[in-house]
């Protein structure tokens, strides 16, 4: 086998592509995270983002509101989720897996009932305007990929050099120290669901709108879930996130790469395994640790 | 005791109500009739024998698959992982049976019975032991796990295992007819099989086990707090296992039903996401087996209703929208129901008490 | 100081909870300068009190003034901003965050729009040398110990600018060197600050020691307020309890059984945190003998419990139930040597409070014949008869065999737990507080069975943070300190107060 035909320009570029639609949505799983909430709903908030992105660029023929339209979905959404496991106290990962249920329904729902198409959007060639792109060494790049970037420093930013990041934590950790200093921990929950819906909204438009012009029906593909692995395995630290996302990436790039001599289908089943592997790293590592360290 | 559980059904009665009234609502956004249209669903699910066949079809897949989810559940463990396991349950037992073929269906029926039940509970296996042993989420691993097998069943019945027959283009071998499960005379033209005898066989061991035998009830304390278990003698994580075998094995063998009675082949979209429908039904009746066996058979009519309801133009997605608008309105149950249906069922009482 | 003006009115609070009223009608003065002590037992409404001040409760009826002014927000910010602060019997504190972290939290110095940890930093070295509470700005919460959590608590109270200091069991989780620390540090800040303290204990000799004035608090109301100088610690006992609570005495019997039950030696035990809570514990209990174990809540006594009934691995030593070697064996294999437990919290691992009375009361036994063919096929009808049974036996108060544990009060649900542990008939028995927050008739009860069991010859292992229990059950009783034994002695050769000695590391002569 030639590696030189796995590591090259492409693989690269196909490893950043997949890896910023997991990052974006990672980010905006450890916002929850962080504030003490493990939302398993992103994968349900980026296949939302995604439709309302499509529509919105559809409808308006700008880019811009499909942006505007993913990113107003996705605060809808999060909040939503924020409402129920905050102020209802419903278990998490039932409202989660509930979520993503209801998001692939409705879009569905949506798609055949509004344009009256099935299986996955598709206009006139144009009427959808896709997020800008600019050219690196011939290879395309959406605008969305330096974006995401740019999110991940300011998030740890956020997280660890900002009030605001320490007392969403603090929500998470240890609730009632925030309170008895007079700030509500709820609040800054509510703020997590909300940044969460944001991140999964940006996540959609670029899977829809990044190189694509299309919605089809359940888009995410469980990326949502492969997100929510990366931000466990990350430990909440953005920039950790960032890098199992882009070893995600890498193992898919990989994988298309590996085409030629393994079958496309089966290829494309070894991020998911990598993503559990990496789990089961992590899990075996931190074991052995808390051995030693006993 | 009595009193909360009328003052559950009262909330479970109003919140499907008005889920049924937010897809009319829906219905009416997307220029629909809703009358007509869930006029529609149900004469398509109860109107003739062929659609009360569909109707029952679907119904014991519900109650199989909502059974799966909560025998894990009720053990401590999620599921989200069975539509995987009924793929590799499927995929299996029409391997070995393309492999059977001329053999006496006395022996190949019981050998694909195994081969289906032992795929899926293996596949359930991974998930449950990263669990108990590593402490992975396995709301995780269990949809991860779902992608790979399907990935997996679609490149084994596209490649390997793909039939060699003249004019078929998808699936693997026919199954045999003398091991196919046959339509019933009496629904003739509906999905129904005789498969629906297993299924029903299997519902009511599975309720057995859960409901009177001391493995059952050991389970269920385990669900209900693994520390106590544990102090009281109990293997905690072996029952939890225990739990994701069973509920694997279930959705194994479903898959073997619908490969050897409906599909006669495996396919790659015999299902449509059938797990899932089963696992909103669980939560929605907070994993209490008599109670999902119940709600099956009526989200049974409303699914084969919801699929003629396609005929005006009404994705029958509608109907997953109303299940988890349900749950919605279930698990906010504290806040937006829990008023209402104290109220009606006499919570007054309730309020004193607290005064003194 | 009886001139000195009043900083904070109660007036007539009243403070109802669903099912309880844990203040009745207080009324209060607190003066400016003062160290007030609030005593009362556990549930006396203390702490509920010091919420309503703190703005973490809102009073049902009555009125709080802070310096002349009524206070008619309730919230801790607002709290904050009078100049109150509280340090709460569990910490407040972020444990991944360091301790400048912690001190600032909620209020931090700004750079545009990032937090200035120099700033924190400097803030933190300030107040550490104003008010001399040496602690390190940079170290993690979780790395510290109790004592150095409980002076991050104080300084984040001192920075926000307090001068009314409420101060929750603050002695409950020190050590005895910990407790002279803190109340040196007290005494100065009152000294040199003009600051108010109300400190809440239940401790009498620390009211003594740090207090000028007293209240006493009982049942939810305020039943006295005295300086201390005036009052003794017998008088303040008697007014916590009211008329003395007598229980009558529980008749002994010598069952005959004799023999070693429960050998413990050399158990070395390992906590959550991995750090060594059980340092080398060796005892026996004999048949027909209640052994009691009395220290201070977080000296070992759960770990080395967990350890003897297999929830806990064991680091080294030797446990032997019954003469057979029961270390490194599961729970269940040890339980099946002869063993029950009632555990110390019964709804974390007592009980399932979702599941009925007549679940609970069958767990452990589903697989006797009695109440499974074949150990699988459960009798209901057997079963509900036993529950019916043991329910009735144990006087066990609830609606029904049907009714949720989880809706049951705390007294029943322990009820609960000790009638199925008791009915094992198990010749060892390992119990842990076994009245913790039941009522006094509850009480009686379990006492009574649990001597019961001793006269017919039961080993018991008994673990109590209420002395007195400990007094009226044990036959024999050992002090553990920071995971050792210390002393042991027969009850009726002690007294009460020479025995604290001894839980807060005082040491008896080595005996041959």
């Amino acid at each position: 086998m030639d590696l030189g035909a796995i590591f090259n320009l492409s693989t690269l570029m196909n490893t950043i592509n997949t890896a910023t639609i997991v990052v974006l949505a990672g980010l905006g799983c450890l916002m929850t995270d962080q504030a003490g909430m493990m939302c398993i709903g992103i994968d349900g908030m980026m296949t939302a983002g995604a439709f309302a992105a499509v529509i919105g660029s559809w409808l308006c023929s700008s880019w811009i509101m499909g942006l505007v339209f993913a990113l107003a979905v996705g605060l809808l959404l999060g909040g939503f989720y924020g409402l129920f496991v905050i102020r209802y106290k419903s278990d998490e990962f039932i409202i989660g897996v509930a979520l993503n249920i209801f998001a692939v329904a409705i879009t569905t729902f949506l798609l055949r009932s509004i344009p009256g198409q099935s299986g996955s959007f598709h206009p006139a060639t144009g009427a959808v305007v896709k997020l800008p792109s600019f050219s690196i060494a011939g290879s395309n790049v959406s605008i969305m990929v330096p974006l995401s970037w740019l999110l991940v420093a300011l998030t740890w930013l956020l997280v660890y050099r900002t009030p605001l990041g320490f007392w969403l934590h603090a929500s998470g950790e240890h609730p009632e120290s925030l309170r008895s200093v007079g700030r509500s921990p709820e609040r800054m929950k509510y703020l997590g669901s909300l940044a969460c819906g944001l991140f999964c909204g940006l996540s959609g438009a670029y899977l829809s709108l990044g190189y694509l012009s299309t919605f089809t029906e359940n888009m995410s593909a469980s990326q949502g879930y492969v997100a929510v692995a990366c931000v466990i395995f990350g430990r909440s630290n953005p920039v950790y996130v960032f890098l199992a996302a882009l070893l995600f990436g890498f193992i898919d790039a990989a994988g298309q790469r590996m085409q030629g001599i393994v079958d496309p289908t089966l290829t494309a089943t070894f991020p998911y395994i990598g993503t559990i592997l990496m789990m089961v790293i992590l899990a075996v590592r931190y074991t052995a640790m808390k051995k030693k360290r006993a | 005791m009595k009193q909360v559980r009328k003052q559950y059904l009262v909330s479970l009665g109003l919140s499907v109500l008005i889920a049924m009234l937010l897809g009319a609502a829906l219905m009416l956004l997307t220029g629909h009739n809703p009358i007509e249209a869930y006029g529609i669903m149900f004469s398509g699910a109860l109107g003739s024998m062929t659609d009360l066949g569909d109707t029952l079809y679907k119904s014991t897949q519900l109650a199989i698959t909502g059974l799966a989810t909560a025998v894990a559940s009720q053990s401590g463990i999620f599921n989200v992982g069975g539509e995987g396991q009924m793929y590799l349950g499927a995929l299996a037992s029409a391997w070995l049976g393309a492999l059977l073929k001329g053999t006496s269906p006395w022996l190949a029926i019981p050998a694909c019975l195994c081969i289906a039940g032992l795929a899926g509970a293996l596949w359930a296996l991974i998930p449950a032991l990263l669990k108990v042993k590593l402490k992975i989420n396995e709301v995780i691993t269990t949809i991860l796990m779902n992608t790979i097998a399907l990935k997996f069943c679609s490149y084994m019945s596209n490649g390997p295992l793909k039939t060699t027959e003249r004019g078929i283009n998808q699936g693997t071998q026919s199954i045999s007819k003398a091991f196919r499960f046959a339509s019933i005379d009496l629904f003739s033209g509906s999905n129904l099989t005789t498969a629906v005898v297993l299924i029903v066989f299997i519902i009511l061991l599975v309720w057995y086990m859960m409901n009177r035998t001391t493995t059952g009830f050991e389970m269920k304390l385990t669900g209900q707090n693994e520390s106590f278990a544990r102090f009281s003698g109990l293997s905690a994580a072996r029952l939890a296992v225990l739990g994701m075998l069973i509920s694997g094995a279930m959705c194994g063998l479903l898959g073997m039903f619908e490969t050897f009675g409906v599909q006669r082949r495996f396919r790659m979209d015999f299902s449509s996401e059938f797990y899932f429908d089963g696992m909103l039904v669980a939560m929605i009746m907070q994993y209490k087996p008599l109670g999902i066996v119940l709600m099956s058979f009526f989200f049974g009519i409303l699914m084969t209703g919801g699929q003629r309801m396609q005929y005006i133009g009404v994705s029958s997605e509608l109907v997953e929208i109303i299940q988890s608008f349900i749950i919605f309105l279930m698990a906010a149950e504290s806040g937006l129901l829990g008023k209402v249906s104290r109220a009606l069922t006499g919570g007054a009482a309730k309020k004193q008490e607290v005064k003194t | 100081m009886s001139q000195a003006e009043t900083v904070i009115s109660f007036r007539h609070i009243t403070m109802a909870f669903p099912g309880v009223v844990a203040n009745d009608d207080v009324s209060l003065d607190i003066r400016k300068g003062e160290v007030f002590a609030l005593v009362g037992e556990n549930g006396a409404g203390k702490s509920t009190l010091m919420k309503v001040l703190y703005g973490m409760n809102e009073p049902t009826e009555g009125e709080v003034w802070v310096r002349g002014q009524q206070v008619r927000h309730f919230s801790p910010a607002n709290a904050i901003g009078m100049g109150i602060g509280m340090v709460h019997q569990h910490f407040m504190l972020v444990p991944s965050f360091t301790v400048a972290q912690n001190v600032v939290l909620g209020d931090e110095p700004r750079k545009g729009l990032f937090c200035d940890f120099a700033k924190a930093r400097q803030t933190v070295e300030d107040l550490v040398k104003e008010y001399g509470l040496k602690v390190e700005p940079d170290d993690r919460i979780e790395d510290i110990s109790v004592g150095l959590q409980q002076r991050v608590e104080i300084l984040k109270a001192l920075r926000r600018g307090a001068d009314i200091l409420i101060l929750d069991e603050p002695t409950a989780v020190l050590t005895p060197q910990e407790t002279d620390e803190l109340f040196a540090v007290i005494r100065r800040i009152v000294a040199e600050k003009q600051m108010t303290i109300i400190i809440i204990t239940h401790k009498l000799g620390e009211v003594m020691a740090i207090s000028d004035r007293v209240g006493v608090m009982r049942a939810g109301k305020l039943v006295g307020v005295c300086e201390t100088a005036d009052v003794s610690e017998r008088i303040l006992a008697s007014m916590m309890v009211g008329k003395e609570v007598l229980l009558d005495a529980i008749e002994r019997a010598d069952s005959g059984e004799d023999g070693v039950a429960i050998e413990v030696e050399g158990l070395r035990v390992r906590d959550s945190r991995g750090l060594e809570a059980v340092r080398g514990v060796s005892l026996t209990v004999r048949r027909g003998e209640i052994l009691g174990i009395a220290g201070v809540e977080g000296n070992g006594q759960s770990e080395l419990l967990e350890a003897i009934t297999g929830l806990r691995p064991i680091e080294s030593g030797r446990v032997s139930i019954l003469g057979k070697r029961a270390d490194g064996l599961s729970p269940k294999a040890i339980r099946a040597l002869g063993l029950s437990h009632v555990p110390e919290d019964r709804i974390a691992t007592g009980v399932s409070v979702k599941a009925d009375v007549t679940d609970n009361l069958i767990v452990g036994k589903e697989r006797r014949r009695e109440f499974s063919a074949l150990g699988i096929h459960m009798k209901r009808g057997p079963i509900r008869e036993y529950a019916k049974k043991v329910f009735e036996r144990f006087d066990i108060r609830a609606a029904g065999l049907d009714t949720a544990v989880g809706s049951m009060s705390g007294g029943n649900m322990q009820k609960v737990v000790v009638a199925r542990e008791f009915s094992f008939d198990t010749p060892v028995l390992i119990i842990s507080q076994p009245t913790r927050g039941v009522d006094i008739g509850a009480m009686d009860f379990i006492h009574q069975q649990i001597v019961e069991k001793r006269n017919a010859g039961c080993a018991i292992l008994l673990v109590s943070a209420d002395l007195d229990e400990l007094y009226r059950l044990s036959d024999r009783m050992v002090t553990i300190y920071e995971g050792e034994i210390t002393g042991e002695f027969k009850p009726e050769d002690i007294p009460k107060t020479e025995i604290s000695y001894y839980m807060t590391g005082g040491r008896k002569e080595a005996r041959a």
